[in-house]
């Protein structure tokens, strides 16, 4: 199929409803546009083929020729991606306290990145009320003021592609799987690009079964709390069962059987739960309070690790057998869901036209 | 210039429609502009000062008129100019006013645009003379246009009611031999007598209709000898081609084409309403095939079948061939378009020949180079026309609400937004200030489900024309409605015509209006932005308005470029160029953004060097471009005494 431009973009992903707005097509050029959880293209573009579309997630994503050029190794469908480790992460004592999700690991990664100089900037989301904000930072104290999960997709990397316009040559950057992918393919650059150097130095992936429509989640919160009151999200492990909103001091608990309509039709399509693509990659760890999963896929995720944690920005334990297996087991189904979506929308491996996602047919194969 | 009277000179139609309404004393004369009309007004301002004839633009059609009567009122002659939709707006009063007995002289000049060059209908303005029952007069040269505007005065004084003038545009901008007259008196010193009749009082309604159509047949009777109207041909010939106006002159020229002279005659009319029966029975009584020739409407047609059917025994039997059973048609069909020598020329072909003529075809080198001569280019908003970043800006932030807003517009150079050069942003225009009123509908229907955003632009003549009862039924109602009003200063569209928005510096010391204390006045959010200066703070605004309720009204306001480039010292205009180093051109990233979306004429793309190039000849300096370029490639540079 290859790399075809913004037409086939348009018609494909955001007329067909699987944008999930992460934002790697927007701020590369006038023509994408991204406007309270919404990606658009403002002005047509008739390039034959553009970064918009090699970059997007959504669209003829090559989990074979990834996992070839970032892991050196054909893409087997493993249950969570190809990896080093995995262990039990917190914030260690040099990183002042926020309202971290978990156990801030990420956070902590991230400050410690740029304060050790691996990074030069990170790509991180903040919130406005209950929008997503993507923004630069630099210095730790910015890196505290994103912390927590914002349950939303989000645009993050049209911060990313402004941060490389802007000069950035070592950034870091947190993303969801979907956000991490479209990094990964960043990284491929374009073939008429020769100048082309990878901006990205440092990928933090977060672990995601699904992401909210922004637009629809503010039109339900906007009838039910005063959306300027948001300060924060939670979705406590099962059998809780509810999406818990913080307003300050108080909080909302509203049930995630009314929530779940909110999450867009896309993230179905999505095969990945643990970000596999990126360096690192972080989660909750289910039944302990205040810690999270990490897993190490890299050594400049590992040399990171190992050095935030002689810093004292991370502490590391091991992980309990039995919780690496049930993550696996979320991992699998994930996946199992996903290309079964996939073959039936003929959203995979499809010979004339555009495809979602294209892996070899016998993993297909297997998972389906 | 005051033309040497007494001479012949080359005259356009509407110039010698003016010079005729000078040579009829005239001491006033108004209109609203609109092509193919604006030239009369346009004219008469020049002689205003030599020939002490008081000469405005008013802000509508209607107001013009009732203006123009108050001098009938008082004995004195005044004219009206306007468009065939002007008429429409003007029709309220023209109709009750011709129940009145006007001591002075009124003359309404209405051209029509058939097949239109620039209006949003083809309408045939002569239906109106017939519904206030007016005398309406069709000229067919300029030499008629001009004495024909003269007489009107004259009957429309004698009469006491308005004449109506009707020209269509091949007259008023075609040229031809004028040969002039005297210019007459104004008449003694105006005044208003208290105990002139009443009219407009119901119960005095149908005293003074029937007054009307008595003094209707007292007209028909005077147009019966009137010289406007005349026969041409042989006697005793049976076929006859009736024309009214110019449609006479390609009647004459197409009987002489196909060499008819000795088989068909030509009975020409001007003066259409009230019809001459007699002179109409005398000739048709003798014919027995009819052939109408008008344009656009079958108005004649149609008068002259009821005249026949009225007197059957006169008439006898006839063959009728027009508009109605689809024999005389342009390309279009019949009744549609503008009526020519073609249109003639087959009709007239097909009766005697079943084989249709077919005119002599042009040369192909002929063509070739006719061709060649062209210059392919879009239908276009010009270098540094505001416009171009009000619908940029319009278009942007209503893409980027992204709930399938659209725009309603009307009449006046933005209308082209509804083509490439704004984007296919507008998607209703109809007449003078429709999309507003038709915001205040788009509002009521979210009672029902419906919920786009909906933007309704106006321009700044059209504000003060149409608009100001849609804002004033919009605020009233509580509405939530967007009003973009497009300020550029002058009525630009019909030729910079000064209107109540033009600063006082333009318009010779009239009292400039502003269109956001009106809106406040009438209790609207308003605030004014100029979206060639900040592209971005526009689209902010529209999309601040489109997402919060209420009725919000956005001046977006920047004078017309070719207006004020024309009068500005070009030295001073800002300089603007590419970075041909930093310039993306047409790869990944751009793909020649500035030249290909903005299609601003002063924006090239030179596929040679893969860069844009801006013609510094045809730039304005606007900076629009500036403002879009997603490398920062195009440089803007001061002059260091002029701003823009
Ligand atoms: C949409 C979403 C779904 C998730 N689903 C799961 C799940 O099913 N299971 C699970 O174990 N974990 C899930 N997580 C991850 C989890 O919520 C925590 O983010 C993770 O455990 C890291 O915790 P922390 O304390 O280290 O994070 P913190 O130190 O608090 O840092 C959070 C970081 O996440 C980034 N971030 C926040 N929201 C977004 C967003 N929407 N898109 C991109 N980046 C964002 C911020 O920039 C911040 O740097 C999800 C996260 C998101 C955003
Ligand atoms: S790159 Fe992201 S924002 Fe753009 S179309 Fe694809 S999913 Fe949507
Ligand atoms: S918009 Fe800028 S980068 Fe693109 S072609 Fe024009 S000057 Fe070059």
């Amino acid at each position: 199929m290859g790399i075809k431009g913004s037409r086939e973009l348009v018609q494909n992903v955001l007329q067909a409803g699987m944008c999930i707005g992460c934002g790697a097509c927007v701020e590369l050029c006038p023509y994408f546009r991204h406007y309270k959880g919404r990606t658009l293209q403002v002005f047509p573009c008739d390039l034959e083929s553009g970064r918009c579309f090699a970059f997007c997630p959504k669209i003829e994503v090559d989990l074979d020729a990834l996992s070839r050029r970032l892991r050196g190794c054909a893409y087997e469908g493993l249950d969570l991606g190809v990896y080093r480790s995995i262990r039990a992460a917190r914030a260690g004592a040099a990183l002042p306290k926020a309202s971290f999700q978990g156990g801030g690991t990420v956070s902590a990664l991230m400050a410690f990145a740029l304060g050790s100089g691996v990074t030069d900037a990170a790509v991180l989301t903040d919130r406005e009320g209950a929008w997503p904000l993507p923004r630069i930072v630099t210095d730790a104290q910015d890196v505290l003021a994103c912390a927590s999960s914002k349950f939303t997709a989000a645009p993050t990397l049209q911060a990313l592609n402004r941060a490389v316009r802007l000069g950035h040559q070592r950034l870091g950057m947190v993303g969801t799987p979907c956000q991490v992918t479209a990094a990964a393919q960043m990284k491929g650059g374009l073939a008429s690009q020769e100048d082309f150097r990878d901006p990205v130095a440092l990928t933090v992936g977060l672990f995601c079964n699904w992401a909210l429509d922004p637009r629809a989640l503010n039109a339900f919160l906007g009838e039910r709390v005063d959306l300027d009151r948001v300060t924060g999200m939670d979705i406590p492990p099962p059998p809780a069962e509810v999406l818990v909103v913080r307003l300050g001091e108080e909080s909302r608990e509203i049930s995630l059987q009314e929530v779940r309509p909110l999450i867009p039709e896309t993230c179905r399509l999505c095969p990945d739960l643990t970000s596999e693509w990126a360096d690192l990659s972080v989660g909750m760890f289910e039944g302990r309070p205040g810690w999270n999963t990490l897993i190490v896929r890299t050594d400049r995720g590992g040399d990171l690790v190992r050095a935030a944690e002689e810093a004292g920005y991370l502490e590391l334990e091991p992980m309990p057998e039995e919780n690496t297996a049930h993550l696996a087991e979320a991992g699998r189904t994930k996946k199992e869901r996903a290309f079964r979506t996939a073959l039936r929308e003929n959203a995979v491996n499809r010979e004339n036209g555009c495809s979602v996602l294209r892996l070899p047919a016998e993993v297909v194969d297997r998972l389906t | 210039m005051t033309p040497n009277p007494l001479k012949r000179v080359l005259m356009l139609g509407n110039e010698a429609i003016a010079r005729g309404a000078l040579e009829g004393g005239i001491s006033y004369a108004t209109g609203y502009p609109g092509n193919p009309s604006s030239e009369i007004l346009e004219t008469l301002f020049k002689w205003s000062d030599a020939h002490d004839v008081a000469v405005e633009w008013s802000v509508n059609e209607i107001v013009a008129l009732e203006a123009a009567a108050a001098f009938a009122f008082s004995g004195r002659r005044a004219v009206v100019t306007m468009k065939q939709n002007g008429l429409n707006v003007a029709a309220d009063f023209l109709t009750t006013v011709s129940l009145d007995e006007l001591p002075g002289g009124l003359l309404v000049v209405v051209c029509d645009d058939p097949g239109p060059l620039t209006s949003s209908n083809e309408q045939d303005s002569r239906h109106f003379a017939r519904i206030a029952q007016i005398p309406l007069l069709e000229p067919s040269t300029p030499q008629e246009a001009k004495d024909m505007a003269v007489y009107g005065l004259e009957i429309s004084q004698r009469f006491g009611l308005p004449c109506m003038l009707r020209a269509v545009s091949r007259l008023s901008h075609g040229r031809g031999p004028v040969s002039l007259g005297p210019v007459a008196s104004k008449g003694p010193q105006p005044r208003f007598d208290r105990d002139r009749p009443k009219v407009g009082l119901p119960f005095l309604v149908t005293r003074n209709h029937a007054r009307l159509l008595r003094l209707r047949e007292e007209i028909r009777a005077e147009f019966e000898a009137s010289p406007w109207n005349g026969y041409t041909g042989p006697e005793g010939v049976s076929t006859l081609v009736v024309a009214s106006g110019l449609s006479a002159t390609y009647g004459l020229e197409a009987i002489q084409t196909l060499d008819l002279g000795d088989r068909v005659g030509l009975l020409k009319l001007g003066t259409t309403w009230p019809l001459p029966r007699e002179r109409i029975l005398e000739r048709v009584g003798r014919a027995d095939t009819v052939c109408f020739l008008e344009e656009v409407d079958p108005f004649v047609e149609e008068g002259v079948k009821v005249v026949c059917a009225e007197n059957g025994d006169r008439a006898g039997r006839i063959r009728f061939l027009g508009k109605n059973d689809g024999f005389v048609a342009g390309p279009d069909g019949p009744g549609v378009g503008e009526m020519n020598t073609d249109t003639a020329l087959s009709a007239l072909g097909r009766l005697f020949d079943p084989a249709p003529v077919q005119g002599e075809p042009l040369p192909e080198d002929l063509l070739a180079r006719a061709r060649d001569l062209l210059v392919p280019r879009e239908l276009s908003f010009c270098q540094g026309c505001p416009h171009r970043a009000s619908f940029y800006a319009l278009k942007t932030a209503l893409e980027l609400d992204g709930r399938d807003g659209f725009l309603v517009g009307d009449i006046g150079c933005y209308g082209m937004a509804a083509g490439t050069t704004g984007f296919q942003q507008i998607k209703a225009l109809h007449c003078m200030g429709s999309g507003m009123g038709n915001a205040c509908g788009f509002s009521r229907l979210k009672e029902f489900g419906f919920d786009q955003p909906v933007v309704a632009v106006a321009g700044d003549s059209t504000f003060f024309h149409a608009g100001l009862p849609a804002l004033a039924n919009a605020v009233h109602h509580n509405a939530d409605a967007v009003f973009v009003i497009l300020d550029n200063a002058v009525t630009a569209m019909t030729g910079f015509q000064v209107n109540p928005a033009t600063p006082a510096a333009v318009s010779h010391g009239k009292r400039e209006l502003r269109i956001e204390n009106a809106a406040r006045g009438l209790g609207a959010e308003a605030v004014v932005l100029d979206p060639v200066a900040d592209v971005n703070a526009a689209v902010e605004a529209v999309l601040q308005a489109v997402e919060t309720g209420g009725v919000h009204v956005l001046v977006f306001r920047h004078g017309c470029a070719t207006f004020f480039q024309k009068r500005a010292d070009r030295s001073a205009r800002p300089r603007v160029w590419v970075d041909a180093e930093t310039c993306l051109g047409d790869q990944c990233g751009c793909n020649r953004f500035c030249s290909r979306i903005l299609s601003c004429p002063a924006i090239l793309f030179d596929p040679e060097t893969g860069v844009a190039r801006i013609d510094e000849q045809v730039c304005t300096g606007c900076g629009l471009c500036v403002q879009v370029c997603p490398r920062e490639a195009i440089l803007l540079e001061r002059s260091e005494d002029g701003n823009p």
